[in-house]
């Protein structure tokens, strides 16, 4: 999963992380003791102008991966990036070529867990020191969030359903109850922001949703292949998108209870992630393999193609919208990843040669 | 694409310079006349010293040890000094290999720990710290990822998290690694065997359980590799055809699944059976085997099974597909496999459908060969599928950069339309002794909607008959095949592999000689009948009888075939339904994990009975015990 997203700033005991967009944004003022929804709309406007980010930019994935199969000679440093101020990336940690995304504890974003193909890894040291939080018996998780307002427990997407930590990744255990026994190839998994326990879940055949920290499921929108990302607005916590295998795109206006397909974006062929504009709720942007990058800026009516100026053709395996500056990010797979500061209407290269970035996640400086 | 092995970039990796080798390039050997058990153990080990010595033979003065030379030296206690150094010559470099890795540090570590420097034991013990492999997403993977955690976590005991690349401490990460092995071998031996018979594989499987056998502290889990490792050669002794592995097989390549020989399996045939050459620089991966293989003795019982065939027989076995992740109503499908043995040739197969996603070679005739070096001697035809959900169904990744990646990943064939490697979900396969149905329904709009049929180079006399078959002769067997549709001839251009030296395999096509029966039509079909060529006095004999057979089939709405088989079984195919033996419908639910002369085991028993004449030995998970029996 690849994190766009919006920024918010909240006062919360214990604080809160927030998944939304095709990202993950932290925002922590821990000596507060109540919840204060702040910006979502009014940051961006606070935030305007700024020349230093507020947030960090933690990029998930691999250089030179192409034809790699296991036992093959590395010829570069993968697994997590960090931004650096000359707006470089330097790599952070373990040279790991399978690390897909990651979430962080709000409560100390030192503290974070990584979705990869050996389960999920866990640092409490910013990456100095790691380990595999799950067993023999849960491999290749695919997604992983942080409940942020029950920060204890994390949830992780898996190939054959869905692992739950109730005690910061220490022990891990399923909970599948009502996922189909067949079917629950789990690709996504997006806590929703504001209710503790309340998760969607991006599956093979259908979306399902829990609201008791995943001791049962219903499905609430059956789909004949894979849900690839689901993402809750930074503008509106009931608005969710999401972009599936074979079902285009989707959007939910009652929290994820019900869904509907979004015209006018194309679902002959995969979309694979989905991201809001934390800094303008009628930005949105979409990423395929086939269409490239695609971007509305009216909440979904429209849709445009914004593949001039990125390589042909355009792989996009990846979306996201930068927190602060509304900066628009497209990873061309096997080739670079490329930032448009005019949402997509022109693109540079932002560096990363020969990457399949996986994942993007932005966490407040603050949260360091 | 993620990780999936490319068995020959990985060979060549590990390969050392070339050096005499004298099995390769000597002839065939035979079975020793005297079978004495001190005799064959000598034969064994002397094959085994081979390894060792053409490894050694190919260290150069003043060039640095490959991994493998370093490995030959601690089997032979040379230069203990100078190993030490290249070990820390090696370990100061960055690592990579992954389960790759493993195994062979986990080698060096054993063999060197009374040998090594205390700074190069050190030096691995460091690495166990500092490079973090990844887990792998396939059974060969796991294998070997775990047995070697298991061997090192046993040698270094009682060590904390912060020692050990994946934050576990010692006794966390022997308890995960048993917890896997276990868990996998009561897969293999209650439901059946993944990535079963392949031609490259087996390394994967056979050289962890060695190392198990040989090194694990845990008389329990020593045990466990014993009798795993009995297990997989007693297969493979039952699966060989004068050495040679014969189809079906879940994981083979381009090379192998028209030269049955050319695969590292040939080196096991080598080691513990002497019948047939191994190949060139022991499949990459034989000295691996070498290096601990004294900790081994093959069962006679497994060996006579390899090399003393009193006569025809039949072999059912139930093996299983590769883990599905989605796409599917089954995690693991059931591989139902039947195989016929005849001195001149052999035939076999599975009921069709996805084993593997990319490598599966579903069923073919092998004839028999004096020398099956370079020889392509085997018939078969496949539906070339090519598909990013089948990819989905086992790989658990987004579906457009898949295929694209497979290429330079080590299986240059897979979306090429003339390929002759893979299963389709749109091909299913009935087998009766020596007679081969296979049936196609392809679906409009299914890329590569036709057939391949392979026709080897080493066929002579190929004839196609004006009543619709084609026969040819190889070697000693004569061979009927019935396209059910029209065809034309393609040339079939092979691989070769050659050398890379950035990321990626490299390969190019060139001719070989062989042909290829293009068929394209989505509703398709493929009749076998192969015999000896003794049982006939003609070739043209062979012929009529052929035409004699009565035979009907029908393409469309549903493919099938009613025809009574050179063994005068009436047999009725029609796909999506069981086939019909002599009135019978064929229930392979009933299909017993092993069944036929040498090899017996109910589904579920975790025991397995192998027998040749008076000999019997019978392995038993449940109990962990060998039992070995003589009758008078």
């Amino acid at each position: 999963m690849a994190w766009g997203g919006f920024i918010a700033v909240i006062e919360t005991d214990p604080p809160s992380t927030f998944n939304a967009g095709d990202g993950q944004i932290f925002a922590m003022i821990p000596s507060k003791k109540t919840f204060v929804l702040l910006a979502l709309l009014v940051l961006p406007i606070l935030t305007a102008g700024c020349t230093t980010p507020t947030h960090d930019l933690y990029l998930f994935g691999s250089i030179n991966s192409a034809g790699r199969v296991a036992g093959s000679r590395d010829t570069a440093l993968n697994g997590l990036y960090r931004r650096t101020p000359d707006g470089g990336f330097a790599h952070l940690g373990l040279n790991y070529p399978a690390m897909l995304t990651g979430s962080f504890d709000p409560r100390d974003a030192r503290v974070f867990y990584v979705a990869a193909l050996s389960g999920v890894l866990r640092t409490a040291d910013g990456g100095r020191t790691w380990r595999i939080a799950t067993s023999w018996d849960m491999t290749e998780s695919k997604s992983i969030m942080v409940d942020p307002n029950d920060p204890d427990t994390v949830y992780a997407a898996l190939p054959d359903g869905v692992g739950v930590s109730s005690d910061r990744g220490t022990t891990w255990q399923r909970r599948e109850n009502g996922l189909p026994s067949r079917g629950k190839y789990t690709q996504v998994i997006t806590v929703d922001r504001t209710r503790a326990g309340r998760v969607l879940a991006g599956c093979e055949v259908g979306i399902y949703l829990t609201e008791n920290a995943a001791k049962s499921w219903r499905q609430v929108l059956p789909t004949r292949e894979t849900v690839n990302d689901l993402q809750q607005s930074p503008h509106d916590p009931k608005l969710w998108l999401a972009a599936t295998q074979s079902a285009g795109a989707l959007v939910s206006r009652d929290g994820g209870l019900t869904w509907e397909k979004i015209p006018g974006v194309p679902s002959a062929h995969a979309l694979y992630n989905v991201a809001f504009d934390a800094t303008h709720p009628q930005r949105l942007a979409l990423a395929s393999w086939t269409y490239g990058l695609l971007t509305s800026e009216d909440g979904g009516a429209n849709w445009t193609e914004r593949n001039a100026g990125l390589p042909a053709p355009p792989r996009v395996w990846r979306t996201a919208v930068d927190p602060d500056t509304g900066r628009l990010y497209a990873a061309i797979t096997g080739r670079a990843l490329y930032v448009s500061d005019d949402f997509g209407r022109t693109w540079t290269n932002g560096g990363m040669e020969n990457s399949r970035i996986q994942g993007f996640v932005f966490v407040p400086k603050s949260a360091r | 694409m993620k990780m999936i092995l490319a068995c020959l970039a990985l060979a060549t990796a590990f390969s050392t310079p070339a050096a005499a080798q004298p099995s390769f390039t000597g002839p065939v050997p035979t079975p020793p006349a005297d079978t004495r058990a001190d005799t064959l153990r000598r034969a064994y080990l002397a094959r085994v010293n081979e390894v060792i010595d053409t490894t050694l033979a190919a260290v150069a003065p003043g060039q640095p040890l490959s991994r493998e030379q370093l490995l030959a030296k601690l089997v032979r206690h040379q230069d203990a000094a100078q190993v030490s150094q290249r070990v820390l010559e090696l370990l100061r470099e960055p690592q990579s290999g992954d389960m790759f890795w493993m195994f062979p540090w986990t080698a060096i570590a054993y063999l060197g720990r009374d040998q090594l420097s205390p700074a190069a034991r050190a030096a691995i013990r460091e690495a166990w710290r500092t490079y973090f492999p990844l887990r792998g997403d396939t059974e060969n993977h796991w294998a070997m990822y775990y047995s070697s955690l298991y061997l090192m976590a046993e040698l270094y005991p009682d060590e904390p998290g912060e020692t050990w690349f994946n934050g576990k401490s010692s006794a966390e990460n022997l308890a995960e690694a048993r917890g896997y092995l276990i868990h996998w071998l009561d897969l293999s031996t209650t439901i059946g065997q993944g990535e079963f018979n392949p031609t490259h594989y087996i390394g994967e499987y056979a050289i962890p359980m060695l190392y198990l056998a040989a090194w694990a502290k845990d008389p329990a889990m020593r045990q466990r590799g014993q009798m795993k490792l009995d297990w997989l050669m007693a297969d493979l002794a039952a699966s060989t055809l004068h050495g040679v592995l014969l189809g079906p097989n879940a994981r083979t390549d381009d090379t192998s699944v028209i030269e049955h020989w050319n695969g590292l399996v040939s080196y096991f045939s080598w080691t513990m059976f002497g019948n047939t050459p191994p190949p060139a620089n022991y499949g990459g991966w034989g000295v691996y085997f070498a290096l601990a293989a004294e900790n081994y003795q093959l069962p006679e019982v497994i060996r006579r099974i390899a090399v003393d065939r009193a006569g025809d027989y039949v072999q059912r076995d139930l093996k299983r597909s590769r883990q599905r992740w989605r796409y599917s109503d089954v995690a693991m499908a059931p591989i139902c496999k039947t195989s016929y043995r005849r001195r001149d040739y052999a035939v076999g197969s599975y009921q069709g459908g996805l084993a593997d996603p990319i490598q599966t070679h579903v069923w073919d005739v092998t004839w028999a060969v004096p020398d099956p070096r370079g020889v392509h001697n085997t018939m078969f035809s496949v539906h070339p599928l090519s598909s990013d959900q089948v990819m989905q169904t086992y790989f658990t990744e987004l579906p457009d950069a898949m295929i694209d990646g497979l290429a330079s990943a080590g299986k240059p064939s897979y979306d090429v339309p003339d390929k002759l490697l893979g299963c389709s979900p749109f091909e299913q396969v009935f087998q009766d002794l020596d007679t081969v149905i296979a049936l196609y329904d392809i679906p409009a709009g299914t890329r590569f909607p036709h057939i391949n049929g392979f026709f080897s180079r080493d066929l002579v006399n190929v004839t196609e008959d004006p009543s619709g078959w084609i026969f040819a002769r190889g070697g000693n067997t004569y061979l009927a095949y019935r396209p059910l549709a029209g065809y034309e001839w393609q040339q079939r251009l092979g691989y070769r592999h050659l050398p890379s030296t950035g990321g990626g395999y490299k390969w190019e096509r060139v001719d070989q000689g062989d042909k290829l029966l293009y068929s394209p039509h989505r509703q398709n079909g493929t009749i076998v009948q192969a015999a000896s060529a003794s049982e006939f006095k003609s070739f043209a004999d062979f012929q009529a009888a052929i035409n004699a057979l009565p035979l009907t089939f029908q393409l469309s709405p549903t493919p099938a075939v009613k025809m009574t088989t050179l063994r005068g079984r009436r047999v009725a195919f029609t796909y999506g339904q069981a086939p019909v033996v002599d009135g019978a419908p064929l229930d392979y639910t009933r299909w017993k994990l092993f069944e036929g002369p040498h090899l017996n085991a109910e589904k579920g028993s975790r025991q397995l009975t192998i027998t040749h004449d008076r000999l019997t030995r019978v392995l038993d998970f449940n109990t962990l015990t060998i039992t070995d029996q003589v009758n008078e």
